[in-house]
């Protein structure tokens, strides 16, 4: 192939789909590549992709019948755990009911596949019917740098040229290091381990067991115990017929308390709440993926060069900062935003990094880059020891405390306070958390 | 009175029928990989096992890999095997020693997963 494309994407995940579907829709041509045998083979999330952004790529995608999607969250839960009990905030409301959905829950193997068909549709429909395209089963080994400019890409013995590259490879991110935006190694400090799995009911049983009504859905974080001590949390998502169950943990705490994984998430497992949940389930899948923590520090030192974007998680575009693991939604708007730069670009005539740089401006003052700004310190007092440990202990210690009734006088709940906070913790390390906790939501 | 509480008590525990909790060999079992018929894979990753079994204080990837890929023997050593790998990542973090070169399974040589879910 000799023929120029005005932009090669690479990864067909939720990032480069998206930017495809810009593409496609602006009548440009471009060549997205998919190391996986489709879109999705290769992407593992939790997951729930949050806010409406979907709505702008799949209009009424809500109306389809078996859409790509599993169910819309209207029912959000917050649990702490401590080895017998669980505290939780619990929020459910039919708001959450109208359309366009703020949440919904997805496999990304369903997922991305059927979301490259609407983008497959798109292409069908643009003046490159043709010579643009959706390319699986390749891997990129090279981005194709000339005068400090991408100029293409090179799998294998083979080149393929364009005008601009996005970067949409993920988290683990070999071709944004090797065009030197994120250094060779990077450390484990701000990156966790995903792990999860999805366990099959009937799905009468299901719906019955988590309230669910049609196609609503449910998800569930959890602190404390889920983690066994080490920095991040559990998550349990309705899908159809089937539980998403997983955690994420901190590798280089992992890697200092000498815990596996697979082993943490037996041990959320065998929590007797989560017991209640799961039982009579059975695992159809077993997964895992490196995911950010959010924190900035682990982020590339720029998103875009000449002729180059960087979308998604190859940019570590994902926060946790308490309410919500968000990361699809942030590669979904960034994929928009890139592609919408790489059209002005092609419009100006312009792939130097001044068009570039506006792709970045878009993002900085998008949702997604004034999140992760506002949000740092949340981001550090989640993963801070206290929050996996100490606050769920003593919240579920208090819980059980203040809802035990036996027929003894009854204490006042500031003096059941009190007694759990000295058992497990400190007033003092207490009020640096309040005092943090208070800056940072 | 107190009898009859335990009673019911281990009822109620009997009644429980708890999910089974599954070892890793039977979770890596309901993984789908690619190129499973092909006998010679070629690697992803590439381990250099002299650098975990001379310097490295932690020997973490035996622990911290959720497919295993990494064990450790009867006299410490660190061996690596690739056809269990399910493309994480998490190696690639955790060893600060330089010791693992990371890479994608290619398509058609390579083994890496094929999720069903996802």
């Amino acid at each position: 192939m000799d023929e120029k494309f005005d932009c090669i994407i690479v990864g067909a995940g939720i990032a480069g789909l998206a930017a495809a579907m810009i593409l496609a829709r602006n009548n440009m041509k471009f060549l997205l590549i998919e190391k996986g045998e489709f879109s999705g083979a290769k992407n593992v999330s939790g997951g729930v992709l949050w806010g409406s952004d979907l709505a702008k790529l799949v209009p009424e995608y809500w109306k389809e019948e078996d859409g790509g999607w599993e169910r819309f969250i209207n029912h959000r839960r917050l649990t702490f755990m401590d080895d017998q009990s669980t505290f939780s905030i619990d929020f459910k409301s039919s708001h959450f009911n109208e359309t366009p959905y703020s949440g919904v829950v997805v496999l990304r193997s369903k997922f991305d596949r059927w979301l490259a068909n609407k983008v497959q549709e798109a292409i069908d429909n643009s003046d490159f019917a043709i010579e643009s395209f959706i390319a699986t089963n390749i891997k990129v080994d090279e981005v194709l740098m000339e005068n400090d400019k991408a100029v293409g890409i090179r799998t294998g013995e083979e080149e393929f040229h364009a005008d601009s590259v996005i970067i949409a490879e993920g988290v683990n991110n070999l071709l944004t290091r090797q065009v030197g935006l994120q250094d060779d190694y990077v450390p484990a400090d701000h990156l966790l381990t995903g792990i999860k799995e999805v366990i099959r009911f009937d799905q009468k049983v299901l719906e019955d067991r988590f309230q669910l009504n049609g196609l609503s859905g449910m998800s569930n974080e959890f602190l404390g115990y889920a983690t066994d001590g080490v920095e991040g949390g559990g998550f349990l998502y309705t899908n159809r017929d089937t539980v998403s169950l997983g955690l994420v943990a901190g590798i280089k705490d992992m890697r200092e308390k000498q815990k596996s994984p697979h082993d943490i998430l037996n041990h959320f497992k065998s929590h007797p709440v989560v017991q209640d949940m799961i039982r009579g389930g059975e695992a159809v899948e077993y997964s895992a993926h490196v995911v950010s923590s959010g924190d900035k520090r682990v982020m590339p030192k720029e998103l875009y060069k000449d002729g180059l974007l960087l979308c998604g998680e190859s940019a570590n575009l994902l926060m946790n900062a308490g309410k919500a693991i968000q990361g699809m939604d942030y590669a979904m708007r960034s994929g928009i935003l890139g592609a919408e730069t790489i059209v002005k670009a092609k419009d100006r005539g312009d792939y130097s990094a001044r068009t570039m740089r506006e792709y970045k401006q878009a993002l900085a003052d998008s949702y997604v880059m004034k999140d992760i700004n506002n949000f740092q310190d949340a981001v550090h007092m989640l993963h801070s020891p206290q929050m996996f440990k100490e606050v769920p202990n003593l919240i579920c210690d208090f819980g059980r405390k203040f809802f035990t009734i036996d027929n003894e006088p009854t204490k006042k709940s500031r003096e059941l306070l009190s007694e759990s906070i000295k058992e497990h913790s400190s007033y003092w390390d207490l009020m640096k958390l309040g005092f943090k906790g208070a800056k940072s939501l | 009175m107190l009898n009859q509480v335990q009673n019911d008590k281990r009822l109620v525990q009997k009644k429980e029928s708890i999910m089974k909790l599954l070892k890793l060999s039977e979770r890596l079992g309901l993984v789908s990989y690619r190129n499973q018929a092909k006998s010679e894979i070629k690697p992803h990753i590439r381990v250099d096992t002299d650098i975990c079994n001379s310097v490295c204080p932690h020997k973490c990837t035996t622990y911290v890999c959720p497919a295993n890929c990494y064990t450790m023997d009867d006299d410490g050593k660190v061996h690596f095997q690739v056809e269990d790998c399910i493309e994480c990542g998490t190696c690639m973090y955790a060893c600060d020693q330089g010791a693992v070169d990371w890479n994608y399974p290619d398509p058609e040589t390579g083994r890496g997963v094929n999720w069903n879910f996802g």
